[in-house]
């Protein structure tokens, strides 16, 4: 971050610059302002200035005043008083009267009125008009005038004339020093003026040059945060790569330490099946114990990893509600009798909907975690668990609560339940051990499933732990796996059936299996030849592995189809490892029946045949319609990650060894782990040389075989293991940890032999 | 105050003019106006006449207002230029308005046209006396048009009016 060239600096100088600018357009409004204020105030004044012309009136007076003497001077020289002559000296009279009252009354230029010369003058012109109003009243009235009288007149009027005269001048005088007073008040407007136009061209100046600098501080601010937002991106990009890397290292450590772990368990379970001394058996009970809580724990941790890379996926398969909750129980009644609990469980008297579309596996994970949690805090009490189904708003809810009688939990506690590591305090942790991730993994496949998680508790008197969401209803099981698990297969009719894998291990298990029941197997060794056989012949079913090389399951089937050969109606069943959605939608697309995923028990494969014997050709769609449910009896078997509180995961060895001894006889068993070994060894062999010249392509056909035939036998680590390397990009460390397995397999596999010789 | 019409005449005035409205009556009183130049309708020789009751028989206005020649607003009235020189049938662009002193001002005929010029025959109700600028005043309408306020129009506004020569 250091190196990015977008500071503080540059915002903080930018806004500087901005608090200038606000100024200073603070500033240019109000010179704005005060000059408009002063130029309406001029106008106001030269509004006001529209006046008579007083120069122009005194001038008037002063000729009047003139004409009047003139006249007069006349009528006495021509001693001639006429009448009517003497009336037009009356009006003219009257004239300079009107003059001389204009001159009081009218208004003129500024000062004009208000001046004391002025005024002064004026008063003396008036005095003397005045003083001659009796002589022309008379006149006007017709009365006689006498010549003294109008001589007397002159004499006044003489001084009249020259009254005006002076005021003339100094009207003059007066006028001129107005305008040049006016002129220098108009050049100081215009002085001001100027001065106010050079600041506003100057503020406007400062302006544009401080908006251009803003702009640029503007840009370079832009640019920087560009290119710190690439920076934060590269940096966002890192570190999510480093949270990847971590949470790849996480599962492998996770594959890393549970594979000796289930060597360890796997040891311990023979060790269990031999005679011991209660001491010892004592001890190994403990160390089976302690490696089972182990396992939880890792389990626990790939889970909360998967979760934290958003990886967690839910199935959606017919889930039996009641099977479910009973299998639960079941389990956790061994470890609760430990605690000296009791494990009761309490269903709704008639479902709703028994079976529902959902993902068993993770229900059960929730609710044997709630359960173990129960079993765990409780001491010589009881752990309940309850099942109720509800409708709201037209949809179907599931309630689960488990309650115990145990130590509870306080507010506080519950507060920090459902949060990562955490525990509700130290010492519980200390006491009671586990990684503090159970609920929250809880939390998180329910809040995926719609649904919500809550705890009701009490200090003293125990916990609820209940989780409530939707649900689909869907149609039954035709019947549930675990009674045809345990009934005596029936006998069936003998059918034509072609198998077509690729698989040695496999081979010689469904082979058997299939001699077992009774029934005509033939061998395809990959899909092309199963297109040829299936051409030439008839049969009444065909297993088809999916991934097979020179041609895979898929392809055969479209071409089965397609062609008119005597099998193209056949119904074809699939059998895959990887029993995802997709490969569902491929295998339908494909054409084919049904849908079985691998390892195939011999119970389901009698089933399988039994489904198919009689109506094979009539209703191929009844398969279809109800899919085989896999939901194997061992549940470590086919969901080895899911947090099964008892896994036993060495023991599927055995378990799987039993069934196919079972059928094949011990012999036969011995023979698949031989040739499971020795392809084993070729394999092996295969993957080093492949990664050694580098065609990483030719790998997954071999490790995909690897899993395959390790699921077989029930090797489910190994298969796993096979199975994980195909999605990520194995080194030769992965591929020598494979080796090393298979050699434990083998070494472990060779002991049991030795205690079963025992 | 000297031109003091007689109800008297002023009646005969309005009784002789009423039916005469093509030819302009001759002058009973006192003559307060003479318009010369090129006339229609003289009543005088080559002149029109008029005397006050003539003038006030005319179509006028009355208006209030202020100009620079009066103390606040002053009430004027009197007939309106245009029909005095309809009156007269005169017809021409210019106005010389000469006053008793022999004063005139030169008006555009435009002004009597477009404005409603009056030859102001009384202020405030009352007749004007030479000494209050009488016996006409050429009045502008400053109160229906402030923007006529101005020297241009007080120069044209003449006082004392005694006679308007019609010019071409």
């Amino acid at each position: 971050m250091a190196a990015t060239p977008f500071s503080g600096d540059v915002i903080r100088k930018a806004s500087r610059i901005t608090a200038v600018l606000q100024i200073f357009a603070v500033v240019l409004l109000a010179i704005l302002v005060s000059v408009y204020v002063d130029i309406s105030s001029r106008q106001r004044d030269m509004r006001d200035a529209v006046r008579e012309n007083a120069m122009w009136s005194v001038y008037q007076l002063n000729r009047e005043s003139g004409d009047l003497v003139h006249d007069l001077q006349l009528l006495l020289f021509s001693e001639n008083l006429a009448e009517d002559r003497l009336q037009e000296l009356s009006v003219r009279y009257d004239v300079v009267y009107s003059r001389m009252n204009m001159l009081k009354k009218a208004q003129f230029e500024k000062n004009f009125a208000i001046d004391v010369g002025v005024g002064r003058h004026l008063d003396l012109v008036q005095r003397i008009i005045f003083d001659s109003q009796p002589i022309f009243d008379a006149i006007t009235a017709g009365q006689p005038v006498s010549r003294q009288q109008l001589e007397d007149l002159d004499g006044q009027w003489s001084r009249l004339f020259r009254a005006t005269s002076d005021l003339l001048v100094y009207t003059n005088t007066f006028v001129s020093s107005e305008r040049a007073k006016a002129r220098i008040e108009l050049e100081g407007l215009q002085r001001k003026s100027i001065a106010l136009i050079g600041l506003l061209v100057l503020s406007v100046a400062f302006l544009i040059l401080t908006l251009q600098r803003q702009l640029r501080s503007v840009q370079a601010a832009g640019v920087s945060l560009e290119a710190m937002a690439e920076q934060l991106s590269v940096s966002f990009q890192a570190a999510e790569a480093g949270n990847r890397a971590k949470s790849q290292f996480m599962a492998t450590m996770g594959h890393e330490i549970r594979t000796p772990l289930n060597a360890i368990l796997g040891m311990v379970e023979l060790l269990e099946l031999g005679r011991l001394s209660p001491e010892t058996s004592a001890h190994i009970r403990t160390i089976r114990r302690s490696g089972e809580a182990l396992l939880d724990i890792i389990n626990e941790i790939l889970d909360y990893a998967k979760i934290e890379h958003g990886k967690l996926e839910l199935e959606r398969r017919p889930v039996d509600l009641q099977g479910l909750a009973e299998t639960c129980t079941d389990m956790m009644r061994g470890r609760a009798a430990e605690a000296g609990n009791t494990v009761t469980l309490e269903l709704a008297g008639d479902w709703r909907a028994r079976t529902v579309l959902s993902d068993p596996t993770r229900l059960r994970q929730v609710i044997l975690n709630f359960m173990s949690n129960g079993v765990k805090f409780t001491q010589g009490g009881r752990v309940t668990l309850r099942m109720r189904q509800t409708q709201r708003k037209g949809v179907l809810w599931l309630r689960v609560e488990v309650q115990d009688t145990g130590i509870g939990i306080d507010e506080e506690g519950k507060a920090k339940l459902f949060q990562p590591f955490s525990q509700v305090d130290a010492s519980i942790s200390r006491r009671y051990g586990g990684t503090g991730l159970g609920l929250i993994i809880c939390k998180e496949i329910i809040d995926r499933f719609g649904g919500s998680v809550g705890v009701d508790s009490t200090v003293g008197e125990g916990s609820t732990f209940w989780f409530e969401m939707p649900i689909e209803a869907t149609d039954a099981v035709v019947s549930s796996q675990g009674e045809r698990d345990n009934a005596p297969l029936a006998a069936l009719r003998r059918l034509r059936i072609l198998v077509a894998e690729d698989n040695k291990v496999n081979q010689q298990v469904i082979l058997g299996y299939l001699d077992h029941l009774g029934q005509d197997a033939t061998l395809a060794e990959n899909g092309a030849l199963a297109v040829e056989q299936a051409g030439a012949k008839h049969f009444d079913l065909i297993l088809m592995d999916m991934q097979m090389p020179v041609m895979d399951g898929i392809e055969a089937t479209r071409q089965l189809r397609a062609g008119s050969g005597p099998c193209c109606d056949v119904p074809v069943v699939a059998l895959t490892a990887n029993a995802s959605e997709e490969d569902r939608r491929l295998c339908l697309e494909a054409g084919m029946t049904g849908f079985q995923a691998k390892p195939i028990g011999i119970a389901v494969l009698h089933r399988l045949i039994r489904e198919m014997g009689g109506s094979s050709r009539e209703e191929p769609d009844a398969v279809m319609s109800q899919p085989p449910v896999t939901t194997p009896k061992p549940a470590a078997v086919s969901h080895p990650v899911a947090p099964a509180v008892s896994p036993q995961v060495a023991a599927t060895v055995s378990a799987r060894r039993q069934e196919i001894a079972e059928i094949l006889g011990e012999d036969g068993f011995q023979e698949l782990l031989d040739a499971f070994f020795e392809d084993a060894v070729d394999i092996l062999a295969g993957l080093h040389a492949m990664l050694a010249s580098g065609e990483r392509q030719k790998l997954d056909p071999l490790l995909h075989n690897l899993k395959g035939s390790a699921a077989n036998i029930g090797l489910m680590d190994i298969s796993e293991l096979s199975q994980a390397l195909r999605h990520s990009d194995p080194a030769p460390a992965d591929i020598e940890r494979l080796t090393q397995m298979v050699d434990v397999a083998r070494q472990s596999l060779s002991a049991k032999d030795q205690t079963a010789a025992a | 105050m000297r031109i003091l019409a007689p109800l008297a005449v002023l009646l005969a005035a309005l009784s002789f003019s009423a039916p005469a409205a093509w030819s302009l009556d001759k002058p009973t009183g006192p003559v307060i106006l003479t318009v010369k130049g090129k006339l229609a309708t003289p009543n005088v020789g080559e002149t029109a006449q008029f005397d006050l009751a003539m003038l006030e028989k005319l179509a006028g206005r009355t208006g209030t207002m202020k100009t620079p020649w009066t103390e606040g607003e002053t009430q004027f009235s009197g007939p309106l230029v245009r029909s005095v020189l309809t009156a007269a049938g005169a017809k021409g662009n210019v106005l010389l308005v000469r006053a008793i002193n022999d004063y005139f001002a030169t008006v555009p005929a435009e002004d009597a046209i477009k404005h409603d010029t009056i030859l102001a025959t009384r202020a405030n109700g009352k007749l004007m006396s030479v000494r209050d600028k009488g016996p006409l005043f050429l009045i502008y309408p400053f109160d229906l048009e402030p923007a006529l306020y101005n020297e241009a129009y007080f120069s044209r506004s003449v006082w004392q009016i005694k006679e308007i020569e019609v010019q071409p």
